[in-house]
């Protein structure tokens, strides 16, 4: 037995090492063998890498190309609409990620307008993956949070209660306030009293007494409510 | 004079909640010592009065500089041979024959090891497919280490490690693979030879197009360190050099399912990893 | 000892199900998001399943159609949800749930409902919900 090296196909101009433990003659059937047998890699880079390029890519057939299309778009400006086009029918999970990341990592308006966009959408999964990429954008979202929580529907309210959550914001405890304080829904009130169990300070008390009052007959938000009241007591 | 720091029972719900969701790590009640032990050294290296305002700066810092110093010292990140040795025992016992049973081809089967930290890792993967994988024989494996950090890769592909770094190599294994250097223990040229290192960063998307087409990926103790986008952004590209039915080794206390939704759990009897699912592009 | 797993991303909803789960004599388990609740299932049997619908990574409804493709001994779903759309109805029983209930659910509701789902009766009719 001998442990042996060979070099084995070039993958990306770079040869690396096969480990091997093999008789002499094994070994150098392994050579021949590695030698004959390249690993082939699916080229998903034939077509011309510039923006217009990309941009075709984008709308490939191969979901692969689609998402080397997504993260190389980064590089070029003026891309989030395009992005926000495809993402709005792109039916692959994977795309959709890659997509979702190249736009958090652009945030320009268009991106965050796009990813407003998602919220109102059917699909769940991008639904949810988009409020997962605002809340990492905290300084970009800020602006649209006030306009977002008087959105008509119930839905988008709660989605913006949630995005709030990893906010790294100061305002985070004052919207919240608000919410409690103002919104009818029971459901979106129910979101933000979770987030003040972890933000709330003595600010919060007294809007979190009177939400008790305001739903006397509401197990859940009695119970929220007053397990906020506690963290807040006992920070 | 100053109250004494403390952290009650409501400040330690209150961050347990919130680290879980920050790192996926999920401390029992029996680590409360540990935990509160940790929080009030960094409360004290921070100058925070309280617990609330401690967590509030962990909260609301925008560099996100405390919460990585606070992970830091939650997580003890020590590297030497056989670490998590479990998931090598996996790799040969389950990971590997999954592998083989859907190879058509005889391509080499490729392991990428990341961060190569010292080489502890990648060597020891090495020395344990020799030592426990019959299956050798009859495939050919690369094993391709990288890490940001050149002067480490230097040491890596040197190959030279204290006592202290093969504590946990059996004696046999420590003769075998190892010739001593005065305090030293040096790793045989052949197993130098069967590793290759190169330099990457693994949040430079571009970076990552040159390493592909693998079969299995350790990356333990790594993605926790990095912010969320980037840590979202790095398993991405992992998922793009993964071939289908692929898996990815994270840490002990590191989970995917906080990470991206595009890989799926995998139960193996020695250990937890996740794969990129069979069939998908 | 009947197991169930709650998968919801508000810490406030999983304490809230988790306290009348568990003074009914349940053993309970959470998830923040379906990826993790699937981490578990790999790792323990479950008698019931409690499943938000929107949710990181992995949301309700694809929580259960991955779950209900396992090959594993199945058990009653109960999704719960925001939202009064039909629709979303239609996709929560489509994707494998046995009940579909609008948040808040009221605790005597929610546990006489998995009670019923899991075949059994009121282990006291005195106990006060």
């Amino acid at each position: 037995m001998t442990l042996a090296v060979v070099n084995v196909s070039p993958i990306a101009n770079k040869k690396f090492h096969s480990l091997l433990i093999k008789t002499k003659s094994e070994i150098e059937m392994a050579l021949t063998k590695a030698a004959s047998q390249p690993t082939t890699i699916e080229d998903e880079r034939q077509r011309i890498r510039d923006q217009a390029g990309l941009l075709i890519a984008l709308a490939d057939s191969n979901p692969l190309v689609r998402r080397w299309a997504a993260r190389d778009l980064l590089t070029y400006s003026n891309v989030s609409a395009a992005l926000v086009e495809r993402l709005l029918i792109e039916t692959e999970p994977s795309v959709i990620e890659v997509i979702l990341t190249t736009l958090t990592r652009i945030g320009d308006e268009c991106a965050i307008e796009g990813l407003i966009r998602c919220l109102r959408t059917e699909n769940a999964m991008l639904r949810n993956a988009a409020i997962e990429a605002m809340k990492l954008l905290p300084d970009e979202i800020a602006p649209f949070i006030s306009h977002l929580l008087n959105d008509p529907d119930p839905d988008v309210r709660i989605f913006t209660v949630d995005v709030l959550e990893s906010l790294r914001h100061p305002q985070v405890e004052s919207w919240l306030i608000r919410v409690i304080t103002e919104d009818a829904h029971l459901n979106v009130c129910g979101a933000a009293v979770d987030l003040l169990g972890e933000v709330g300070s003595e600010c919060a008390r007294p809007a979190l007494l009177a939400l008790k009052q305001r739903f006397p007959e509401e197990p859940y938000i009695q119970f929220a409510a007053d397990l906020a009241l506690t963290r807040i007591a006992a920070g | 004079m100053a109250e004494p720091l403390t952290i009650n029972d409501e400040d330690f719900l209150k961050f347990r909640e919130f680290f879980y969701r920050k790192t996926g790590i999920l401390f029992e009640d029996s680590k409360r010592y540990f935990v509160d032990k940790r929080l009030l050294e960094r409360m004290n290296a921070t100058a925070s009065e309280n617990f609330r305002s401690y967590f509030t700066m962990l909260r609301f810092q925008t560099s996100g500089e405390e919460l990585q110093t606070l992970i830091n010292a939650m997580t003890v990140n020590e590297t030497y041979f056989f670490r998590e040795e479990y998931q090598f025992q996996c790799l040969v016992n389950s990971m590997l024959t999954e592998i083989i049973a859907h190879r058509k081809t005889e391509i080499p089967i490729r392991i990428w090891s990341v961060p190569s930290s010292s080489g502890e890792e990648p060597y020891g993967i090495a020395i344990y497919l020799l030592e426990y994988w019959p299956q050798l024989r009859n495939w050919d494996i690369e094993i391709i280490s990288s890490d940001i950090d050149t002067s480490i890769l230097n040491r890596a592909r040197h190959g030279r490690y204290s006592a202290r770094a093969v504590q946990y190599m059996p004696t046999i294994l420590l003769n075998k693979y190892f010739h001593r250097d005065g305090e030293y223990f040096q790793i045989n040229q052949e197993l130098r030879d069967a590793v290759e290192f190169t330099r990457i960063n693994v949040t430079d998307a571009a970076e990552m197009r040159t390493h592909r087409n693998f079969d299995v990926i350790f990356c333990r103790n790594l993605l926790i360190y990095f912010d969320d986008l980037s840590r979202k952004q790095t398993a991405e590209s992992f998922y793009d050099a993964l071939n289908p039915g692929g898996f990815i080794c994270l840490g002990h206390s590191e989970s995917m399912s906080r990470i991206s939704a595009l890989f799926r759990v995998r139960k193996f009897p020695e250990a937890i990893v996740y794969q990129k699912p069979w069939g998908m592009k | 000892m009947k197991r169930i797993l709650i998968i919801d991303d508000a810490a406030t909803v999983r304490l809230y199900h988790r306290g009348i789960l568990e003074n009914a004599g349940f053993t309970v388990v959470e998830a923040v998001n379906g990826l993790e609740a699937l981490e578990h299932v790999a790792n323990t049997v479950f008698d019931l399943y409690l499943v938000d619908i929107n949710m990181p990574k992995l949301d309700g409804y694809g929580f259960l159609r991955e779950l209900r493709s396992k090959d594993i001994p199945q058990a009653p779903a109960i999704m719960v949800s925001t939202e009064a759309a039909v629709n979303d109805q239609k996709l929560a029983y489509a994707s494998g749930a046995n009940l579909y209930l609008i948040k808040p659910v009221r605790p005597q509701r929610l546990l006489s409902h998995v009670l019923t789902l899991l075949g059994l009766t009121l282990p006291n009719p005195d106990h006060s919900l």
